[in-house]
């Protein structure tokens, strides 16, 4: 069997909200909720409600990074000054520990940033070339669907579409 | 008369067909701009290189002044680029949806002025060929800086909070990149496709984006705070009277958000005059910005008075002499002009009629900026025209080679400035549709509640199948 | 990189300061600066220029505050309140006068403060300035208490000594560029001169060994240096220099921010010592006739 690309594309949010929400409750047996993506020019958290949960794994490389900096700022930094042969004293300590929090700090956060711009970069599955069926016009005002699926299930998605007010469909081979 | 922070009926094409128009090509005004800002470079340009060559001398410093316009100017823009953060993260984490049509021209600025502030720890020191021995690499003598000094402090911050911030607006920026993208040709597409990086907008990205977004905004936060902090440390680490004071933390941050918002009133009204943009960046968004001017100025007002009282309450003469040689001595027409355009001045904010009125607004925001940049050289000239010692009391003016270097950073801000605004959409085209779709929804009870319904909700005509599939 | 490093240099750090010992210090530089034999005459200063390569830099850069002065005498009128009606133009009523040079201070502030650790404290108890690895940021300088510390503003070196009086300079120290800070070292070059060659005889430094230009050159003997840590390290095998008996006589120690004296007679004194500089120069205060 063959797997098709859909994309429909509503005017708004709210018909496809309904769309997929028919879908959800299982309008077209055999297609679950789970094949379906929305595209759309702003984000939209409720769509959560009736896509599932789906996570994000994004604060883990956050930690991930936060405390490697920590971690690895201080001992750097405590090692840096430990062997450094010429010591500025001024009756302060070798390794000074307000200081080197200081700057832990600052490496903390600035991996905390680097991990999480990398897990976003992995989990948003960016800089990747983007799948065919794009509509510019989901960059204006529309909102898409987009769903892979086996050839059996593109009438019926189509016409669930069509009760929806659904704008354009299109639809592609998955090579 | 404009009464809502955004009219919501607002077509989503409109708003990237006027946004997309500001990056045009530009027309004569534009270029006028560029010309200026390449002028007043130029001055600092020639300026820096006779100071290359000759040494610290021409610009006046001397023992014991060493330290004067450079540091002054330095934390100047280092204090400009708190507004970014605090309109960006700050208004962002507590939901305050107005910040959504001006934050990407104000994350803009702080990114530049944070470029700016870079090249005057550069130009100020004796030998500045010398000058990446502050960072910490390994040389094959085992030799490190030194990581007691605040500066090295101030190279790790201000380093870290340039790439934090850059990638804070380069990650918010993504989405509107997508609709360049879409909308040009040429080198321009080229171009955004690069820096789009793929986006399409389908929920798995705008989950992760959303999720990303706050943690930055989580991040910034506290390092605007930290950052301001270690560069208020190089004063407060010190032992200098009028320096060695607990208060700088606080008053530097308070200081920095106050210059940063007065600097995003003047560009507010800049690009909305130039890019003709009233319906974004509409008059009771200004009105919230002067509130939160206002606001931070009396936070500001609060610290000097704190400084100011113990001080006189305390036993220190040497603190004491230089307090009232602030008020009194050779450089006190600038402090004075200081807490008149720092503490006086916002009290025009507080008047509604004034808060309307956009050419006041705009020469009252330069106004206060000019106040925030003499509080800086009121910190750090008179401490040294007295110090500790009697002997070394000395009073010092800049010379021109530190006046024309202070108005060329000025002139290299705005031509970063100038060709970011035309290279980027400056003001975020997603975030504008989002405000207006929140808006309208929370107007509209039948729409809303169509939205979200639950599970549990049932209603009538909806659990049939879908037709088409009932005998399959 | 390793911890062993982290951990011998902490607890030499402690034993340090803590127990006020400076235990394994080999020297502790110092000088007794008696105001009350100075008579202002400045030679000391122009011994300081001939020995350490400092550049005159004539009356303009000077009126500007831009000289070089590592040690400067310092002339304070006495205010009428002393007992007279009007202020003295004649320097035995009127001017005190108080050499300045870098104190070379135990807990120098300007140490911690370089971001590029080109000041640090020498086994000797000297605050060393390496003119090499210098930027020229100037904070050590800011931070100074006693604003000793002296910029190169220009290449001085281009005009100061136009041939042949660039025969003059001292081979034994350099001659530094623009954008160095630098300052009194108490004669560095002198110190491993007489180190090296109570080494190369196989003793131990005695005093009076090593002199600094200034303690040498002055005329009436107020400048004293020597050693004082066998004021502190009894053990160290360092003859007791006539620095360190004047220390012990006038009841001043290293390491506190004030001083218990039995009797106002003891005229010695460190500047700025409450700021805890803990500075290794005694100034014995000028006798007045009140």
């Amino acid at each position: 069997m063959k797997k098709y690309h859909l994309l429909g594309l509503f005017s708004n949010f709210d018909e496809a909200f309904t769309a997929i929400s028919d879908i959800r409750h299982y309008k077209i047996p055999g297609v679950s909720v789970d094949d379906v993506t929305l595209i759309s020019p702003i984000e939209h958290p409720e769509i959560e409600e009736i896509l599932g949960d789906r996570g994000s794994h994004v604060p883990k490389f956050t930690l991930t990074g936060a405390l490697f900096g920590c971690t690895a700022g201080f001992l750097f930094l405590a090692s840096a000054q430990a062997n450094f042969f010429v010591q500025p004293q001024g009756g302060k300590p070798v390794v000074p520990v307000p200081t080197n929090l200081v700057l832990s700090y600052e490496m903390l956060i600035l991996f905390g940033v680097l991990s999480t711009l990398v897990g976003f970069l992995i989990g948003a599955q960016l800089l990747r070339k983007r799948k065919p069926l794009y509509s510019e016009n989901v960059a204006i005002d529309q909102v898409g669907i987009e769903m892979e699926v086996e050839e059996k299930y593109i009438e019926p998605i189509k016409e669930l579409f069509r009760q929806h007010q659904v704008l354009e469909i299109r639809d592609e081979v998955v090579k | 008369m404009q009464t809502k922070d955004i009219n919501e009926d607002i077509k989503w094409a409109q708003i990237n067909k006027d946004v997309l128009r500001s990056m045009e090509n530009p027309r004569i005004g534009y270029w006028i701009a560029i010309a200026v800002s390449l002028f007043l470079l130029s001055f600092a340009i020639g300026a820096e290189i006779y100071q290359y060559n000759v040494g610290m001398g021409p610009a006046n410093l001397n023992w014991p002044h060493m330290w004067d316009l450079y540091i002054a100017t330095f934390i100047f823009w280092i204090g400009m680029s708190h507004s970014g953060t605090l309109l960006s993260a700050i208004l962002h984490i507590i939901q305050a949806d107005w910040r959504k049509p001006i934050y990407r021209f104000a994350e803009a600025m702080t990114t530049f002025s944070l470029m700016t502030a870079g090249l005057f720890p550069i130009i100020h020191i004796g030998r500045l060929w010398n000058m990446y021995w502050v960072l910490p690499y390994f040389s094959d003598r085992g030799i490190w800086p030194n990581f007691r000094s605040p500066l090295v402090w101030d190279a790790f911050a201000i380093t870290t909070y340039l790439t934090s911030s850059a990638l804070f607006l380069f990650i918010g920026m993504i989405p509107d990149l997508a609709i360049c993208r879409d909308n040009a040709r040429g080198w321009r597409k080229q171009l955004y496709t690069l820096l789009s990086l793929g986006w399409r907008g389908d929920d798995r990205q705008w989950r992760n984006f959303r999720r990303t977004y706050m943690l930055m905004a989580c991040f910034l936060i506290p390092l605007a705070v930290s950052v301001h902090s270690i560069v208020s440390s190089d004063f407060a680490m010190s032992i200098m009277p009028g320096w060695h004071v607990t208060t700088f933390p606080p008053y530097f941050v308070a200081g920095a958000l106050y210059s940063g918002c007065a600097a995003i009133m003047t560009l507010f009204i800049l690009l909305r005059y130039f890019f003709r943009f009233e319906a974004y960046m509409t008059m009771p968004i200004m009105v919230k910005t002067c509130k939160l001017t206002f606001a931070i100025a009396m936070v500001w007002t609060y610290l000097n008075l704190i400084e100011f009282s113990s001080i006189w309450y305390g036993h220190d003469e040497v603190a004491k002499e230089l307090l009232l040689a602030k008020f009194t001595g050779p450089y006190s027409p600038y402090f004075w002009a200081m807490l008149f355009f720092g503490s006086v001045l916002p009290f025009t904010l507080a008047f509604e009629k004034i808060r309307n009125n956009i050419p006041a607004l705009f020469v009252i925001s330069l106004l206060l900026n000019v106040g925030m940049w003499l509080e800086r050289w009121m910190i750090v000239t008179p401490t040294l025209s007295l110090s500790y010692h009697p002997f070394a009391f000395d009073v010092m003016w800049p010379s021109w080679v530190q006046w024309f270097i202070v108005l060329g950073s000025f002139g290299w801000f705005g031509l970063l400035f100038l060709v970011f605004v035309k290279i980027v959409p400056s003001v975020s085209m997603y975030e504008v549709k989002e405000m207006i779709f929140h808006r309208r929804h929370l107007a509209n009870k039948d729409i809303a509640s169509v939205m979200h319904r639950r599970e549990s909700d049932r209603q009538s005509g909806t659990d049939a199948p879908a037709p088409g599939l009932e005998g399959a | 990189m390793s911890l062993k490093n982290i951990f011998e240099d902490w607890s030499r750090y402690r034993r340090g300061r803590e127990e006020g010992g400076f235990q394994d210090y080999e020297f502790m530089w110092g000088m007794a600066i008696d105001l009350n034999k100075c008579i202002g005459c400045n030679a000391c200063s122009i011994a300081c220029y001939a020995e350490n390569n400092l550049a005159v830099v004539g009356k303009e850069r000077f009126s500007k505050g831009q000289a070089m002065h590592w040690l400067r005498l310092e002339r304070y009128w006495d205010e009428p309140d002393l007992g007279e009606e009007r202020v003295s133009n004649y320097q035995h009523l009127g001017a005190s006068f108080v050499p300045m040079l870098c104190q070379q201070c135990n807990a120098a502030t300007c140490e911690p403060v370089c971001p590029v650790a080109a000041t640090y404290h020498t086994p000797d108890g000297l605050n060393a300035q390496v003119y090499n690895r210098c930027i020229g940021s100037r904070y050590c300088s800011n931070n100074c208490p006693y604003r000793l510390r002296y910029f190169n503003f220009y290449s001085y070196y281009e005009d100061s000594w136009p041939s042949p009086l660039h025969m003059q300079l001292n081979p034994d120290l350099s001659v530094r560029d623009k954008g160095v800070m630098e300052k009194c070292t108490f004669c560095v070059q002198r110190i491993r001169t007489g180190k090296d060659k109570a080494a190369r005889e196989g003793r131990q430094v005695e005093d009076g060994d090593i002199q600094t230009a200034c303690a040498q050159t002055c005329p009436t003997g107020a400048i004293t240096f020597g050693d004082l840590l066998n004021i502190y390290n009894p053990a160290s095998g360092n003859a007791d220099s006539k620095t360190a008996q004047m220390w012990r006589k006038h009841q001043v120690e290293l390491g506190k921010t004030k001083q218990n004296k039995q009797t106002p007679d003891l005229r010695g004194y460190r500047i700025f010592e409450s700021l805890n500089t803990d500075p290794c120069i005694m100034f014995l205060e000028r006798v007045r006739e009140v």
